[in-house]
């Protein structure tokens, strides 16, 4: 905690000594100057605080290694705030958008991102998509079974590349980027579940509230089929408790860990007893004879507790404020360096509103105005590969390559590994995913429309690359494999997408 | 049950501990080392077997004669003829044959009801705890403070698989991790262009930098040294070779554990190796799942200890298997456990006291229905530490007193 706040005071201090440097061959595009205050004010009163960190945020390990310090132009930091704002509150640019929000400016960026509207999936999205409730499995070696089976098959396939897809096509990435975040936070996995619909249903539900209320988020997780199937809580009787998902709601749903007494465990389970899952449809009853009745006393609250009114209490608690924050600054901002308390971010979360917390997160000086660099987790890294390169996933030529491609690296939706959701950062850059993202990256070059690249004179292609990626600024090591490959567009894009500037947004 | 995997508790960590980083090692490096500077002969040898999920102590160690065994947990308790006495009071759980028999050679000690004052029913924390040795969950591992007791190699201690186990973080200086798993290397001119972007650069930040060494440590598998995985799998002569015991499915403890076994054999200059196993989180349905699980432990470890012994290290090598928490006494309504307190640490190898060490905890008179802890597991570790690896156990678990019998 002292080393967050110690090296984030100092790179603030840095951060108001700058300098415009010349630009080098790495320099990409040349926005117009503009006064960004003015812009600004009456947009995003908070903002300005925000771009006067902006300019010259100096890498401090640099400094500390001994080598050069770069010091970056206001162009630069111009780009590392677009860069990070649209890979990590979006999916990364589609071919234009980077060089068109850099034209409009960083305020225009946050808003544009923070007011688009929701795309809410069509009422009869199920029936579109050929979803059904499944059924018990037919007895094996007939042929119902293979019917059943391959029915299966193709709807767990068709859930994910239609989710893909909307992380792919969508002009309103927002909802689609907190859909997958809360994905990851009430983690719950098709291995278990088992039924295609079922988890749909369960992914629609965070989808519905991505930025809404997190309460009602959360009512509706507690009696969500999949998530208590896959926690056990159906198993979960007045005469033996089972404690899996009362310790999760309070560990990794609501308060986090050493929040809570193991006799607040003990009584929690006792509240969630007697709910039963319809498993082929995800409908949660309650059987009330298989219930615990009475009273019960949780973190010195005693009532008599429903799953629902139990949430409210939890999600009510002052903790669960911070804890939110926390997990949102770890999957936004950085997995190394915790949540910076003082920031009061989380004072945005006061009524459980999502979209305030998620605004004040990404205004705040220490997302846009730290040095905190985040590994693109495998689907996105995929994801914004496939945006760049215009590629939807269902109507690509090999679909199940990219389905495949997105396990081998470990993160495919609708299977994270555990209810802790995926790892972050380092535990991504493995030697095993290097070769992965090298053989999908030489796949997906060879099959796309590389025009905007193409097009262009062998001058402007490096710049254009940049744009076309949202990366602020090439190394000269990558520049130098870049120019080697100038003159093979689709080389060019595979060393591109394999390079540490793209792998990991700065 | 996979409702926890180590990385669960990897990544939670990570959002807490910032220790070094590690080294990310190829096996050409580690078959460098071997070659160039191997680890002298009769060097102790650690390794050690960390069980995710919280293993059930009452269903691997069973207390058989126990009446009150049968009466606290009928749904589970296993009838005798589905038991491997050892002894005259406990038994192996039943798909652990292999260890059965290393015991009855005697290289197996078995320490009873190992655990930490009031135990915290959290994975994350109770994991924290075992892998730092400390009750507040210092944010360095126990052996990654051993590594910077000693000379800087990042040879010395290696964790298998992807991520760096947080028992081997240290402060300045942490051990190694080695990627498992078969890597094709690129040719061609691409390949010489991505050679150049996996090159270190200034510019990089720290997790670019690590992108790039993923990158460069697909390249560094070159072809002139004899890569000493793909030999061929070393022999294993104790075992039968035909079906029994020694037979069934690959698990990855025991790919984690074949890659061990030849990296010693061949001399790598490493002390501390780090392997892991998931899935012991059996709040439901835990008989068949514990015991597949169990019998991937004691087959892999049977063999692994089978291929040691047919090499110079024979000796050498000491393993130590360990789970973060043991589980409930009482079964809940889905034939599973949920989390409880104390459970068995094995020992294996020649410098352990073979046989029981520390007080079963008693079944007539549980502690808030949990079983008592008996034994510290940090009395353990300091044996492991003073008597395995030849380091004071004060600049490791500072101040602590407890020994285990179990060693040396």
């Amino acid at each position: 905690m002292p080393l967050l706040f110690s090296s984030f005071i100092r790179s603030v201090q840095l951060n108001r000594t700058f300098r415009v440097q010349p630009k080098g061959s790495g320099r990409i595009i040349t926005p117009t100057r503009r006064v960004l205050t003015r812009t600004l004010e009456g947009v995003f009163p908070k903002l300005k605080s925000v771009l006067d960190l902006l300019p010259g945020s100096v890498h401090l390990e640099a400094i500390n290694g001994g080598y050069a310090p770069a010091v970056p132009s206001l162009e630069d930091s111009e780009r590392k705030a677009i860069a990070r704002l649209t890979h990590r509150v979006g999916f990364g640019p589609a071919p234009g958008e980077f060089a068109a929000l850099l034209n409009a400016g960083v305020a225009s960026t946050v808003t544009s991102l923070l007011e688009q509207l929701p795309e809410t999936p069509s009422a009869d999205i199920e029936t579109t998509l050929g979803l059904t409730e499944l059924g018990p499995r037919p007895k094996p070696n007939t042929p119902q079974v293979v019917e059943y089976s391959t029915a299966k098959r193709d709807m767990a396939r068709t859930i994910r590349l239609w989710w893909l897809d909307r992380m792919v096509t969508t002009s309103a990435p927002l909802q689609e980027r907190m859909t997958w975040f809360w994905h990851g936070h009430w983690a719950t996995s098709y291995v278990k579940v088992d039924e295609p619909i079922v988890m749909f249903r369960h992914i629609n539900r965070l989808r519905q509230h991505a930025l809404g209320n997190f309460n009602a988020m959360a009512r509706e997780m507690i009696v969500d089929g999949a998530l208590v199937y896959w926690l056990d809580g159906h198993k979960n009787t007045s005469r033996a408790p089972n404690e899996n998902l009362a310790r999760e709601l309070m560990e990794l749903f609501t308060l986090g860990v050493n929040q809570y007494s193991e006799n607040d465990v003990k009584e929690v389970s006792k509240i969630l007893t007697g709910y039963k899952v319809e498993k082929y449809s995800g409908t949660v009853s309650r059987n009330l004879r298989q219930a615990h009745r009475g009273a019960v006393e949780v973190l010195g609250k005693r009532s008599e507790f429903d799953a629902l009114t139990l949430v409210d209490h939890l999600v009510s608690r002052p903790r669960c404020q911070e804890f939110i924050a926390e997990r949102l600054w770890f999957r936004f901002a950085t997995s190394s360096l915790v949540y910076p308390k003082s920031s009061g971010i989380d004072g945005a979360f006061s009524q459980r509103e999502i979209r305030p917390l998620v605004t004040a997160l990404i205004t705040s000086p220490e997302f846009l105005g730290s040095e905190i660099p985040q590994v693109k987790s495998p689907l996105e890294w995929m994801v914004a590969a496939l945006r760049a390169l215009s590629i939807v996933p269902s109507s690509s030529q090999r679909p199940d390559f990219i389905l495949n491609a997105l396990t081998q690296m470990g993160q495919i939706p609708y299977s994270p590994p555990s209810v802790g959701g995926w790892p972050a950062d380092e535990a991504w850059l493995s030697a095993a995913s290097a070769q992965t993202k090298i053989q999908v990256a030489s796949f997906l070059t060879r099959n796309a429309d590389l025009s905007p690249i193409a097009d262009v004179s062998t001058k402007r292609r490096v710049s254009e690359l940049a744009d076309l990626l949202g990366i602020p600024h090439w190394s000269q090591r990558t520049l130098t494999a870049l120019q080697s490959a100038i003159k093979n567009p689709p080389e060019l894009m595979t060393l591109a997408l394999c390079s540490p500037e793209f792998q990991v947004n700065g | 049950m996979d409702t926890l995997t180590r990385r669960r508790f990897i990544q939670l960590t990570g959002a807490g501990a910032v220790a070094a980083a590690a080294h990310t090692l190829s096996i050409e490096e580690i078959a460098n080392a071997a070659i160039s500077r191997p680890l002298p002969a009769n060097t102790p040898i650690l390794v050690i077997v960390t069980l995710y999920g919280g293993n059930d102590g009452l269903s691997t160690v069973i207390p058989f004669r126990e009446p009150n065994y049968y009466a606290l947990r009928p749904e589970l308790a296993f009838r005798e003829d589905e038991i491997l006495p050892i002894g005259t009071d406990y038994a192996l759980n039943k798909s652990m044959t292999g260890l059965k028999t290393l015991w009855d050679k005697g290289e197996v000690a078995i320490v009873n009801g190992v655990g930490y004052p009031n135990s915290d029913r959290s994975h994350f924390s109770s994991m924290a705890i075992w892998q730092s040795a400390s009750l507040v969950a210092d944010r360095t591992g126990w052996l990654g403070r051993w590594v910077e007791t000693q000379k800087e190699d990042p040879f010395l201690a290696i964790g298998l698989g992807s991520v760096l186990p947080p028992l081997l973080a240290g402060e300045k200086r942490s051990g190694s991790v080695l990627p498992l798993g078969g890597l094709r290397i690129p040719t061609g001119r691409l390949a010489t262009e991505l050679r150049k972007i996996s090159q270190a650069s200034s510019e990089d930040d720290r997790l670019r930098a690590s992108a790039a060494r993923s990158l460069n440590s697909l390249f560094s598998v070159s072809e002139e040294t004899t890569p000493i995985l793909m030999q061929e799998e070393l022999p294993a002569p104790d075992l039968p070779t035909i079906v029994g015991g020694n037979a069934g499915g690959e698990s990855n403890l025991s790919a984690q554990l074949s890659v061990v076994a030849k990296l010693i054999a061949a001399g790598s200059p490493t002390r501390v190796w780090s392997v892991s196993l998931g899935g012991f989180d059996t709040h439901a349905d835990e008989n068949s799942a514990q015991s597949a699980l169990l019998g991937a432990v004691s087959n892999s470890l049977t063999k692994f200890i089978s291929q040691i012994r047919a090499t110079s290290r024979s000796k050498d090598v000491t393993v130590m298997v360990y789970s973060e928490f043991g589980r409930r006494v009482r079964a809940n309504a889905s034939q599973g456990t949920d989390h409880g307190t104390s459970g068995p640490v094995f020992l294996i190898g020649s410098r352990v006291n073979r046989g029981f060490h520390g007080e079963y905890p008693s079944l007539q008179q549980l502690r808030n229905d949990d079983l008592a802890v008996t034994t510290d597991f940090r009395d353990i570790y300091a044996s492991i530490v003073e008597r395995v690896l030849g380091t004071d156990p004060n600049q490791v678990i500072a101040g602590w007193r407890g020994r285990s019998t179990a060693i040396g």
